[in-house]
Protein backbone atom coordinates (compact mmCIF):
# COMPACT_ATOMS: atom_id res chain seq x y z
CA UNK A 1 0.00 0.00 0.00
CA UNK A 2 1.13 3.79 -0.84
CA UNK A 3 1.55 5.91 2.38
CA UNK A 4 -1.08 8.73 3.03
CA UNK A 5 -0.12 11.99 4.40
CA UNK A 6 -2.60 15.16 4.86
CA UNK A 7 -1.25 18.20 3.08
CA UNK A 8 -4.45 20.66 3.68
CA UNK A 9 -6.55 21.39 6.40
CA UNK A 10 -9.23 23.48 6.56
CA UNK A 11 -12.35 23.86 9.35
CA UNK A 12 -15.39 26.98 9.39
CA UNK A 13 -16.26 28.08 13.01
CA UNK A 14 -18.72 25.94 14.54
CA UNK A 15 -22.14 27.29 16.32
CA UNK A 16 -24.84 28.85 14.05
CA UNK A 17 -23.75 29.33 10.38
CA UNK A 18 -25.46 31.70 8.89
CA UNK A 19 -25.01 30.72 4.93
CA UNK A 20 -26.12 27.86 3.21
CA UNK A 21 -24.94 23.86 3.61
CA UNK A 22 -23.64 24.32 0.37
CA UNK A 23 -21.49 26.96 0.96
CA UNK A 24 -20.47 25.94 4.33
CA UNK A 25 -19.04 22.88 3.11
CA UNK A 26 -16.95 25.20 0.45
CA UNK A 27 -15.92 27.70 2.82
CA UNK A 28 -13.88 24.43 4.54
CA UNK A 29 -12.79 22.54 1.64
CA UNK A 30 -11.51 25.86 0.00
CA UNK A 31 -9.45 26.98 2.89
CA UNK A 32 -8.16 22.83 2.87
CA UNK A 33 -7.51 23.46 -1.05
CA UNK A 34 -5.62 26.52 0.21
CA UNK A 35 -3.39 25.20 2.85
CA UNK A 36 -2.69 22.29 0.55
CA UNK A 37 -1.30 24.84 -2.08
CA UNK A 38 -4.16 23.58 -4.97
CA UNK A 39 -6.81 25.05 -5.93
CA UNK A 40 -9.82 24.31 -8.25
CA UNK A 41 -10.02 25.15 -12.00
CA UNK A 42 -8.85 23.44 -15.51
CA UNK A 43 -6.07 22.36 -14.23
CA UNK A 44 -6.60 20.51 -10.57
CA UNK A 45 -5.35 18.03 -9.40
CA UNK A 46 -7.75 16.41 -6.95
CA UNK A 47 -9.28 12.79 -8.35
CA UNK A 48 -11.92 11.84 -5.80
CA UNK A 49 -13.99 14.27 -3.70
CA UNK A 50 -15.75 12.32 -0.93
CA UNK A 51 -18.19 14.71 1.42
CA UNK A 52 -19.46 13.51 4.75
CA UNK A 53 -22.65 14.15 6.21
CA UNK A 54 -25.37 12.15 8.81
CA UNK A 55 -28.23 15.03 7.98
CA UNK A 56 -28.08 16.68 4.34
CA UNK A 57 -31.03 14.62 3.77
CA UNK A 58 -33.20 14.68 6.57
CA UNK A 59 -32.00 18.82 7.88
CA UNK A 60 -31.30 20.33 4.54
CA UNK A 61 -33.21 18.48 2.42
CA UNK A 62 -30.70 17.41 -0.01
CA UNK A 63 -28.97 14.94 -1.46
CA UNK A 64 -26.48 14.70 -3.93
CA UNK A 65 -24.37 16.84 -2.20
CA UNK A 66 -20.79 15.71 -3.87
CA UNK A 67 -21.96 16.35 -6.95
CA UNK A 68 -23.02 19.87 -5.95
CA UNK A 69 -19.25 20.20 -4.19
CA UNK A 70 -17.35 19.52 -7.41
CA UNK A 71 -19.28 21.48 -9.74
CA UNK A 72 -19.30 24.68 -7.08
CA UNK A 73 -15.32 23.83 -6.49
CA UNK A 74 -14.65 23.49 -10.61
CA UNK A 75 -13.48 20.12 -9.36
CA UNK A 76 -15.26 18.08 -12.41
CA UNK A 77 -14.35 15.43 -13.76
CA UNK A 78 -13.21 14.29 -10.23
CA UNK A 79 -14.79 11.55 -8.85
CA UNK A 80 -17.44 12.68 -6.21
CA UNK A 81 -19.43 10.56 -3.38
CA UNK A 82 -21.36 11.42 -0.23
CA UNK A 83 -20.30 8.92 3.04
CA UNK A 84 -23.10 8.72 5.75
CA UNK A 85 -21.87 6.32 9.12
CA UNK A 86 -23.83 8.87 11.44
CA UNK A 87 -21.91 10.59 13.68
CA UNK A 88 -18.50 8.53 12.12
CA UNK A 89 -19.43 9.81 8.79
CA UNK A 90 -16.26 12.16 8.78
CA UNK A 91 -13.73 8.98 9.92
CA UNK A 92 -15.34 7.44 7.54
CA UNK A 93 -14.51 9.47 4.53
CA UNK A 94 -11.27 9.95 5.56
CA UNK A 95 -10.78 6.38 5.55
CA UNK A 96 -12.12 5.84 2.79
CA UNK A 97 -9.83 8.37 1.01
CA UNK A 98 -6.98 6.76 2.58
CA UNK A 99 -8.21 3.41 0.85
CA UNK A 100 -8.85 5.32 -2.37
CA UNK A 101 -5.03 6.61 -2.08
CA UNK A 102 -3.53 3.68 -0.77
CA UNK A 103 -5.00 1.58 -3.49
CA UNK A 104 -3.33 3.53 -6.17
CA UNK A 105 -6.87 4.10 -7.55
CA UNK A 106 -6.37 7.76 -6.51
CA UNK A 107 -3.03 10.39 -5.84
CA UNK A 108 -5.43 13.26 -4.24
CA UNK A 109 -8.66 13.41 -2.65
CA UNK A 110 -10.10 16.15 -1.12
CA UNK A 111 -12.71 14.92 1.77
CA UNK A 112 -15.14 17.17 3.32
CA UNK A 113 -17.68 17.18 5.99
CA UNK A 114 -20.63 19.18 7.77
CA UNK A 115 -23.90 19.84 9.17
CA UNK A 116 -25.94 22.32 9.97
CA UNK A 117 -27.93 21.12 13.13
CA UNK A 118 -29.19 24.68 14.37
CA UNK A 119 -31.75 25.60 11.94
CA UNK A 120 -34.17 22.98 13.50
CA UNK A 121 -35.61 22.88 17.08
CA UNK A 122 -34.03 21.20 19.51
CA UNK A 123 -36.47 17.98 19.78
CA UNK A 124 -36.47 17.67 16.33
CA UNK A 125 -32.86 17.46 16.19
CA UNK A 126 -32.63 15.29 19.00
CA UNK A 127 -35.59 13.04 16.65
CA UNK A 128 -32.88 13.09 13.74
CA UNK A 129 -30.46 11.85 15.56
CA UNK A 130 -32.63 8.86 17.23
CA UNK A 131 -32.70 7.91 13.91
CA UNK A 132 -29.57 5.77 13.90
CA UNK A 133 -30.72 3.66 16.45
CA UNK A 134 -32.08 0.31 15.43
CA UNK A 135 -35.87 1.51 13.92
CA UNK A 136 -37.49 -1.67 15.68
CA UNK A 137 -36.00 -2.10 19.06
CA UNK A 138 -35.03 1.17 20.16
CA UNK A 139 -35.99 4.32 17.91
CA UNK A 140 -39.94 3.91 17.85
CA UNK A 141 -39.56 3.70 21.75
CA UNK A 142 -38.62 7.17 22.00
CA UNK A 143 -35.14 6.19 23.02
CA UNK A 144 -32.30 8.42 21.62
CA UNK A 145 -28.63 8.92 22.25
CA UNK A 146 -28.70 10.84 25.48
CA UNK A 147 -30.85 7.84 26.96
CA UNK A 148 -28.44 5.11 26.17
CA UNK A 149 -25.51 7.12 27.49
CA UNK A 150 -27.35 7.78 30.62
CA UNK A 151 -27.66 3.93 30.86
CA UNK A 152 -24.14 3.30 30.47
CA UNK A 153 -22.70 6.23 32.49
CA UNK A 154 -25.28 5.00 35.65
CA UNK A 155 -23.12 1.44 35.21
CA UNK A 156 -19.45 3.40 34.34
CA UNK A 157 -19.83 5.34 37.28
CA UNK A 158 -20.75 2.74 39.78
CA UNK A 159 -18.09 0.11 38.49
CA UNK A 160 -15.08 2.25 38.71
CA UNK A 161 -15.74 4.85 41.12
CA UNK A 162 -16.78 8.39 38.79
CA UNK A 163 -18.17 10.87 40.93
CA UNK A 164 -20.08 14.07 38.87
CA UNK A 165 -17.35 15.76 39.97
CA UNK A 166 -15.39 13.63 37.92
CA UNK A 167 -17.56 14.66 34.62
CA UNK A 168 -17.50 18.53 35.98
CA UNK A 169 -13.83 18.11 35.67
CA UNK A 170 -13.99 17.23 32.29
CA UNK A 171 -16.57 19.77 31.54
CA UNK A 172 -14.12 22.74 33.21
CA UNK A 173 -11.25 21.31 31.21
CA UNK A 174 -12.77 21.47 27.69
CA UNK A 175 -14.15 24.48 28.21
CA UNK A 176 -10.68 25.81 29.16
CA UNK A 177 -9.67 24.18 25.90
CA UNK A 178 -12.08 25.67 23.71
CA UNK A 179 -11.45 29.13 24.74
CA UNK A 180 -7.64 28.38 23.53
CA UNK A 181 -9.83 27.81 20.19
CA UNK A 182 -11.05 30.51 18.21
CA UNK A 183 -12.70 27.92 15.77
CA UNK A 184 -14.85 26.47 18.98
CA UNK A 185 -18.41 26.82 19.58
CA UNK A 186 -18.53 27.91 23.06
CA UNK A 187 -16.09 30.40 24.18
CA UNK A 188 -17.67 30.33 27.93
CA UNK A 189 -15.37 29.05 30.62
CA UNK A 190 -16.75 26.77 33.69
CA UNK A 191 -15.64 26.87 36.90
CA UNK A 192 -15.82 23.49 38.86
CA UNK A 193 -17.13 25.49 41.70
CA UNK A 194 -20.29 26.98 39.21
CA UNK A 195 -21.10 23.13 38.31
CA UNK A 196 -20.68 21.71 41.85
CA UNK A 197 -23.05 24.21 43.67
CA UNK A 198 -27.08 23.76 43.94
CA UNK A 199 -27.88 27.22 43.15
CA UNK A 200 -28.89 28.83 39.80
CA UNK A 201 -26.33 27.59 37.49
CA UNK A 202 -27.14 23.91 39.19
CA UNK A 203 -30.56 24.52 38.06
CA UNK A 204 -29.65 25.79 34.33
CA UNK A 205 -27.34 22.36 34.46
CA UNK A 206 -30.46 20.51 34.62
CA UNK A 207 -30.59 16.40 34.26
CA UNK A 208 -31.51 15.51 30.53
CA UNK A 209 -30.55 11.61 31.00
CA UNK A 210 -30.57 10.74 34.28
CA UNK A 211 -27.65 11.06 35.87
CA UNK A 212 -26.61 12.79 32.50
CA UNK A 213 -26.60 16.43 32.97
CA UNK A 214 -27.10 19.33 30.49
CA UNK A 215 -23.14 19.98 31.14
CA UNK A 216 -22.06 16.61 30.33
CA UNK A 217 -23.47 17.21 26.80
CA UNK A 218 -21.95 18.21 23.50
CA UNK A 219 -23.88 21.29 22.04
CA UNK A 220 -26.23 21.68 18.64
CA UNK A 221 -23.85 22.99 15.99
CA UNK A 222 -23.28 23.82 11.95
CA UNK A 223 -19.83 23.62 10.99
CA UNK A 224 -17.29 21.42 8.43
CA UNK A 225 -14.29 21.02 8.27
CA UNK A 226 -11.98 19.36 5.58
CA UNK A 227 -8.60 17.89 4.44
CA UNK A 228 -6.49 17.50 1.56
CA UNK A 229 -5.23 13.85 1.32
CA UNK A 230 -2.38 12.70 -1.18
CA UNK A 231 -0.11 10.18 -1.64
CA UNK A 232 3.30 10.81 0.13
CA UNK A 233 4.96 9.90 -2.86
CA UNK A 234 3.54 12.39 -5.39
CA UNK A 235 3.32 15.27 -3.34
CA UNK A 236 6.16 17.24 -4.66
CA UNK A 237 5.29 16.40 -8.33
CA UNK A 238 1.86 17.75 -7.78
CA UNK A 239 3.18 21.02 -5.75
CA UNK A 240 1.21 20.24 -2.51
CA UNK A 241 2.21 21.56 0.64
CA UNK A 242 4.38 18.78 3.16
CA UNK A 243 1.96 16.12 4.57
CA UNK A 244 1.26 14.64 8.07
CA UNK A 245 1.14 10.74 7.65
CA UNK A 246 -1.64 9.35 8.54
CA UNK A 247 0.19 5.92 9.72
CA UNK A 248 -2.51 4.10 10.85
CA UNK A 249 -6.60 4.12 10.29
CA UNK A 250 -9.25 1.49 11.13
CA UNK A 251 -12.85 1.03 11.69
CA UNK A 252 -15.32 -1.69 13.83
CA UNK A 253 -18.50 -2.24 14.12
CA UNK A 254 -20.28 -3.79 17.45
CA UNK A 255 -24.24 -4.82 17.76
CA UNK A 256 -26.69 -2.56 16.45
CA UNK A 257 -29.33 -3.36 19.26
CA UNK A 258 -27.00 -2.05 22.77
CA UNK A 259 -29.11 -4.34 24.64
CA UNK A 260 -26.98 -7.52 23.00
CA UNK A 261 -23.61 -6.18 24.09
CA UNK A 262 -22.51 -8.98 26.95
CA UNK A 263 -20.93 -6.25 28.80
CA UNK A 264 -22.72 -2.89 28.93
CA UNK A 265 -19.73 -1.10 30.17
CA UNK A 266 -17.15 -1.85 27.18
CA UNK A 267 -16.67 -0.24 24.00
CA UNK A 268 -15.53 -3.21 21.79
CA UNK A 269 -15.27 -0.91 18.33
CA UNK A 270 -13.52 1.67 19.99
CA UNK A 271 -10.89 -0.80 21.40
CA UNK A 272 -11.10 -3.18 18.26
CA UNK A 273 -10.34 0.09 15.56
CA UNK A 274 -7.83 1.28 17.80
CA UNK A 275 -6.07 -1.78 18.12
CA UNK A 276 -6.46 -2.14 14.37
CA UNK A 277 -4.86 1.41 13.73
CA UNK A 278 -1.82 0.57 16.01
CA UNK A 279 -1.12 -2.57 14.61
CA UNK A 280 -1.18 -0.44 11.00
CA UNK A 281 1.41 2.06 12.09
CA UNK A 282 3.54 -0.40 14.24
CA UNK A 283 2.63 2.23 17.34
CA UNK A 284 1.31 1.43 20.43
CA UNK A 285 -0.55 3.63 23.13
CA UNK A 286 2.52 5.16 24.88
CA UNK A 287 3.47 6.63 21.47
CA UNK A 288 0.38 8.87 21.69
CA UNK A 289 1.09 12.75 22.39
CA UNK A 290 -2.13 14.28 22.18
CA UNK A 291 -6.02 12.88 21.54
CA UNK A 292 -9.19 14.10 20.43
CA UNK A 293 -11.73 11.68 21.45
CA UNK A 294 -15.70 11.97 20.71
CA UNK A 295 -17.07 13.10 24.21
CA UNK A 296 -20.12 13.97 22.72
CA UNK A 297 -21.22 12.86 26.25
CA UNK A 298 -17.78 13.57 28.77
CA UNK A 299 -18.37 10.02 30.26
CA UNK A 300 -17.21 8.58 26.79
CA UNK A 301 -13.78 10.72 26.81
CA UNK A 302 -13.05 7.99 29.82
CA UNK A 303 -14.53 5.52 28.30
CA UNK A 304 -13.06 5.72 25.10
CA UNK A 305 -9.27 6.83 26.99
CA UNK A 306 -9.34 3.07 27.91
CA UNK A 307 -10.56 1.46 25.38
CA UNK A 308 -8.08 2.75 23.41
CA UNK A 309 -5.10 1.68 25.80
CA UNK A 310 -4.16 5.02 26.79
CA UNK A 311 -4.92 4.37 30.35
CA UNK A 312 -5.35 1.23 32.60
CA UNK A 313 -9.16 0.12 32.58
CA UNK A 314 -10.71 1.81 35.75
CA UNK A 315 -8.06 4.84 36.31
CA UNK A 316 -8.87 7.22 33.54
CA UNK A 317 -11.09 9.60 36.22
CA UNK A 318 -8.06 9.21 38.21
CA UNK A 319 -5.49 10.68 35.29
CA UNK A 320 -8.09 13.46 35.03
CA UNK A 321 -8.43 14.19 38.45
CA UNK A 322 -4.17 14.35 38.44
CA UNK A 323 -4.22 16.72 35.52
CA UNK A 324 -2.78 14.34 32.88
CA UNK A 325 -5.22 15.04 30.17
CA UNK A 326 -4.90 19.04 30.50
CA UNK A 327 -3.06 20.78 28.07
CA UNK A 328 0.59 20.74 29.54
CA UNK A 329 0.01 17.48 31.04
CA UNK A 330 1.16 13.92 30.38
CA UNK A 331 -1.37 13.40 27.43
CA UNK A 332 -3.39 16.38 26.71
CA UNK A 333 -6.98 14.98 25.27
CA UNK A 334 -9.15 17.21 23.67
CA UNK A 335 -6.73 20.74 23.16
CA UNK A 336 -9.18 21.53 20.96
CA UNK A 337 -12.35 21.84 23.21
CA UNK A 338 -13.62 18.48 22.29
CA UNK A 339 -17.08 17.97 20.60
CA UNK A 340 -18.09 19.21 24.17
CA UNK A 341 -16.93 22.48 23.57
CA UNK A 342 -15.46 23.12 20.14
CA UNK A 343 -19.16 21.45 18.58
CA UNK A 344 -20.24 18.67 16.98
CA UNK A 345 -21.78 19.18 13.53
CA UNK A 346 -22.09 14.84 13.40
CA UNK A 347 -20.57 15.27 9.52
CA UNK A 348 -17.39 17.38 10.35
CA UNK A 349 -16.66 15.84 13.40
CA UNK A 350 -14.23 13.49 12.84
CA UNK A 351 -12.52 15.47 10.11
CA UNK A 352 -12.46 18.34 12.38
CA UNK A 353 -10.48 15.78 14.99
CA UNK A 354 -8.08 15.26 12.85
CA UNK A 355 -7.39 19.04 11.57
CA UNK A 356 -7.24 19.59 15.35
CA UNK A 357 -4.31 17.15 15.56
CA UNK A 358 -2.29 18.27 11.74
CA UNK A 359 -2.44 21.67 13.94
CA UNK A 360 -0.68 19.94 16.61
CA UNK A 361 1.65 17.98 14.74
CA UNK A 362 2.72 21.27 12.65
CA UNK A 363 3.40 23.24 16.04
CA UNK A 364 1.00 25.80 14.81
CA UNK A 365 -1.96 24.99 17.84
CA UNK A 366 -1.19 28.40 19.46
CA UNK A 367 -2.08 29.08 23.31
CA UNK A 368 -3.58 25.20 23.07
CA UNK A 369 -0.19 24.05 21.42
CA UNK A 370 0.96 20.59 23.22
CA UNK A 371 4.73 20.64 23.21
CA UNK A 372 6.65 18.36 21.00
CA UNK A 373 3.83 16.33 20.04
CA UNK A 374 4.85 13.97 16.93
CA UNK A 375 2.03 11.50 17.37
CA UNK A 376 -1.98 12.03 17.50
CA UNK A 377 -5.42 9.50 17.70
CA UNK A 378 -8.68 10.76 16.60
CA UNK A 379 -11.58 8.61 17.86
CA UNK A 380 -14.87 9.32 16.37
CA UNK A 381 -17.55 7.55 17.04
CA UNK A 382 -20.89 6.42 15.84
CA UNK A 383 -23.95 5.24 16.89
CA UNK A 384 -24.38 4.15 20.41
CA UNK A 385 -20.51 2.67 19.81
CA UNK A 386 -21.85 0.71 16.88
CA UNK A 387 -19.54 2.43 13.93
CA UNK A 388 -16.22 3.54 15.70
CA UNK A 389 -13.30 4.55 13.52
CA UNK A 390 -9.51 5.60 14.80
CA UNK A 391 -7.08 7.50 13.19
CA UNK A 392 -3.52 8.21 14.26
CA UNK A 393 -1.41 10.55 12.58
CA UNK A 394 2.45 10.98 13.23
CA UNK A 395 5.56 12.78 11.97
CA UNK A 396 7.51 10.24 12.59
CA UNK A 397 9.57 8.75 10.03
CA UNK A 398 8.00 5.67 8.24
CA UNK A 399 10.88 3.14 9.52
CA UNK A 400 11.04 4.67 12.74
CA UNK B 1 -50.87 -8.45 24.38
CA UNK B 2 -48.22 -11.42 24.56
CA UNK B 3 -44.53 -11.58 25.03
CA UNK B 4 -42.54 -12.97 22.89
CA UNK B 5 -38.98 -13.40 21.79
CA UNK B 6 -37.13 -15.46 18.99
CA UNK B 7 -35.40 -18.66 19.77
CA UNK B 8 -32.52 -19.78 16.99
CA UNK B 9 -33.71 -23.14 16.01
CA UNK B 10 -30.11 -24.35 15.51
CA UNK B 11 -28.50 -23.19 18.92
CA UNK B 12 -31.38 -21.72 21.03
CA UNK B 13 -30.03 -18.45 21.32
CA UNK B 14 -32.31 -16.11 22.35
CA UNK B 15 -32.88 -13.04 20.55
CA UNK B 16 -35.19 -9.54 19.95
CA UNK B 17 -36.07 -8.19 17.78
CA UNK B 18 -35.89 -10.88 14.73
CA UNK B 19 -32.49 -11.14 13.14
CA UNK B 20 -31.63 -12.33 9.73
CA UNK B 21 -28.95 -14.48 10.88
CA UNK B 22 -28.07 -15.58 14.98
CA UNK B 23 -25.09 -13.58 16.04
CA UNK B 24 -24.13 -17.12 17.99
CA UNK B 25 -24.46 -19.69 15.34
CA UNK B 26 -25.08 -17.91 11.81
CA UNK B 27 -28.26 -20.15 11.74
CA UNK B 28 -30.76 -18.32 9.96
CA UNK B 29 -34.31 -19.92 11.39
CA UNK B 30 -35.96 -18.73 14.21
CA UNK B 31 -39.28 -19.48 16.00
CA UNK B 32 -41.14 -17.14 18.31
CA UNK B 33 -41.63 -18.35 21.68
CA UNK B 34 -43.67 -17.20 24.71
CA UNK B 35 -41.26 -14.89 27.29
CA UNK B 36 -41.83 -15.37 30.80
CA UNK B 37 -42.34 -11.79 32.33
CA UNK B 38 -39.68 -12.16 35.00
CA UNK B 39 -36.60 -10.25 34.42
CA UNK B 40 -34.23 -7.87 36.18
CA UNK B 41 -33.27 -4.37 36.09
CA UNK B 42 -29.95 -3.96 34.42
CA UNK B 43 -29.65 -0.24 34.00
CA UNK B 44 -31.67 2.81 33.59
CA UNK B 45 -32.48 6.46 33.26
CA UNK B 46 -35.02 8.77 33.40
CA UNK B 47 -34.90 10.86 30.14
CA UNK B 48 -36.04 14.79 30.52
CA UNK B 49 -35.12 15.19 27.00
CA UNK B 50 -37.63 13.73 24.60
CA UNK B 51 -37.77 13.80 20.96
CA UNK B 52 -40.26 15.65 19.01
CA UNK B 53 -44.08 14.24 19.39
CA UNK B 54 -43.97 13.47 22.73
CA UNK B 55 -45.86 15.72 25.09
CA UNK B 56 -44.75 14.08 28.45
CA UNK B 57 -41.94 15.97 30.72
CA UNK B 58 -39.70 12.51 31.02
CA UNK B 59 -39.95 9.13 30.23
CA UNK B 60 -37.92 6.08 32.24
CA UNK B 61 -35.93 3.40 30.09
CA UNK B 62 -34.27 0.21 31.01
CA UNK B 63 -32.23 -2.72 29.47
CA UNK B 64 -33.40 -5.74 31.45
CA UNK B 65 -32.30 -9.42 31.45
CA UNK B 66 -35.02 -12.04 31.56
CA UNK B 67 -34.47 -15.54 32.88
CA UNK B 68 -33.28 -17.18 29.64
CA UNK B 69 -30.80 -14.67 29.23
CA UNK B 70 -32.15 -12.52 26.73
CA UNK B 71 -31.62 -8.85 27.28
CA UNK B 72 -33.94 -5.84 25.59
CA UNK B 73 -34.13 -2.33 26.16
CA UNK B 74 -37.86 -1.37 26.90
CA UNK B 75 -39.68 1.21 28.70
CA UNK B 76 -39.94 1.47 32.47
CA UNK B 77 -42.47 2.06 34.62
CA UNK B 78 -41.25 1.69 37.92
CA UNK B 79 -41.43 4.92 41.34
CA UNK B 80 -37.61 3.81 42.43
CA UNK B 81 -35.65 2.04 39.85
CA UNK B 82 -32.70 0.00 41.13
CA UNK B 83 -30.08 -1.59 38.91
CA UNK B 84 -30.55 -5.30 39.94
CA UNK B 85 -34.06 -5.01 40.67
CA UNK B 86 -36.46 -7.89 39.71
CA UNK B 87 -39.40 -6.81 37.08
CA UNK B 88 -42.16 -8.02 35.57
CA UNK B 89 -42.45 -7.03 31.82
CA UNK B 90 -45.56 -6.80 29.80
CA UNK B 91 -45.93 -5.91 25.86
CA UNK B 92 -47.79 -2.89 25.39
CA UNK B 93 -47.97 0.62 24.02
CA UNK B 94 -44.76 2.56 24.50
CA UNK B 95 -45.47 5.67 22.48
CA UNK B 96 -48.32 7.25 20.75
CA UNK B 97 -47.36 9.42 18.02
CA UNK B 98 -49.28 13.10 17.55
CA UNK B 99 -51.28 11.44 14.82
CA UNK B 100 -52.38 8.73 17.17
CA UNK B 101 -50.20 5.94 15.69
CA UNK B 102 -49.11 3.70 18.26
CA UNK B 103 -45.98 1.74 18.81
CA UNK B 104 -45.81 -1.34 21.20
CA UNK B 105 -43.33 -2.81 22.91
CA UNK B 106 -41.87 -3.95 26.28
CA UNK B 107 -42.76 -1.90 29.72
CA UNK B 108 -40.94 -3.31 32.69
CA UNK B 109 -42.96 -2.71 36.18
CA UNK B 110 -41.45 -3.49 39.71
CA UNK B 111 -43.71 -6.95 40.88
CA UNK B 112 -45.68 -4.49 43.49
CA UNK B 113 -47.60 -2.90 40.21
CA UNK B 114 -46.72 -0.29 37.89
CA UNK B 115 -45.45 3.56 38.82
CA UNK B 116 -48.30 5.12 36.99
CA UNK B 117 -46.44 5.98 33.66
CA UNK B 118 -46.51 10.24 32.79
Amino acid sequence: MRSVGICGIGHTKFGEYPGSFLTMLCQAALEAMDDAGTSGGPHHVIDQILVSTMGAGILNHQSGVASAVADALALCPAMAETVENGPASGGSALKLGYMAIASGLCDCVLVVGGDQMTRVPGPVATDFVATMLHPEAEYRLGLTLPAFVGMFTRLLMDKNGITPRDLALLAVKNHANAMLNPLAQLHKPVALSDLMDKTETRRRDRIIADPLRLYDACPISDGAAAAVLCAMDRTQALGLRTPVRIAGIASATDTHVVANRADPTRLDAVRISAQHAYQMAGLHPADVDVAELHDAFLILELAESEEAGLFPRGTSHLALRRGETAIGGRLPINPSGGLKAKGHPLGATGISQVVELVHQLRGEAGERQVPGARTGLAINFGGFGNNVVSTLVTTRKEDA
Amino acid sequence: MALFAYRCRNCGLFTFPLPCLCRSCGGREFEAVPLSSRCRLITWTRLFALPSGYKKPWRSFGIAEFENGLRVTGVLDCKNPMVGMELHAVRGIVRTHPDARSETGFIFQAENGPGLLP
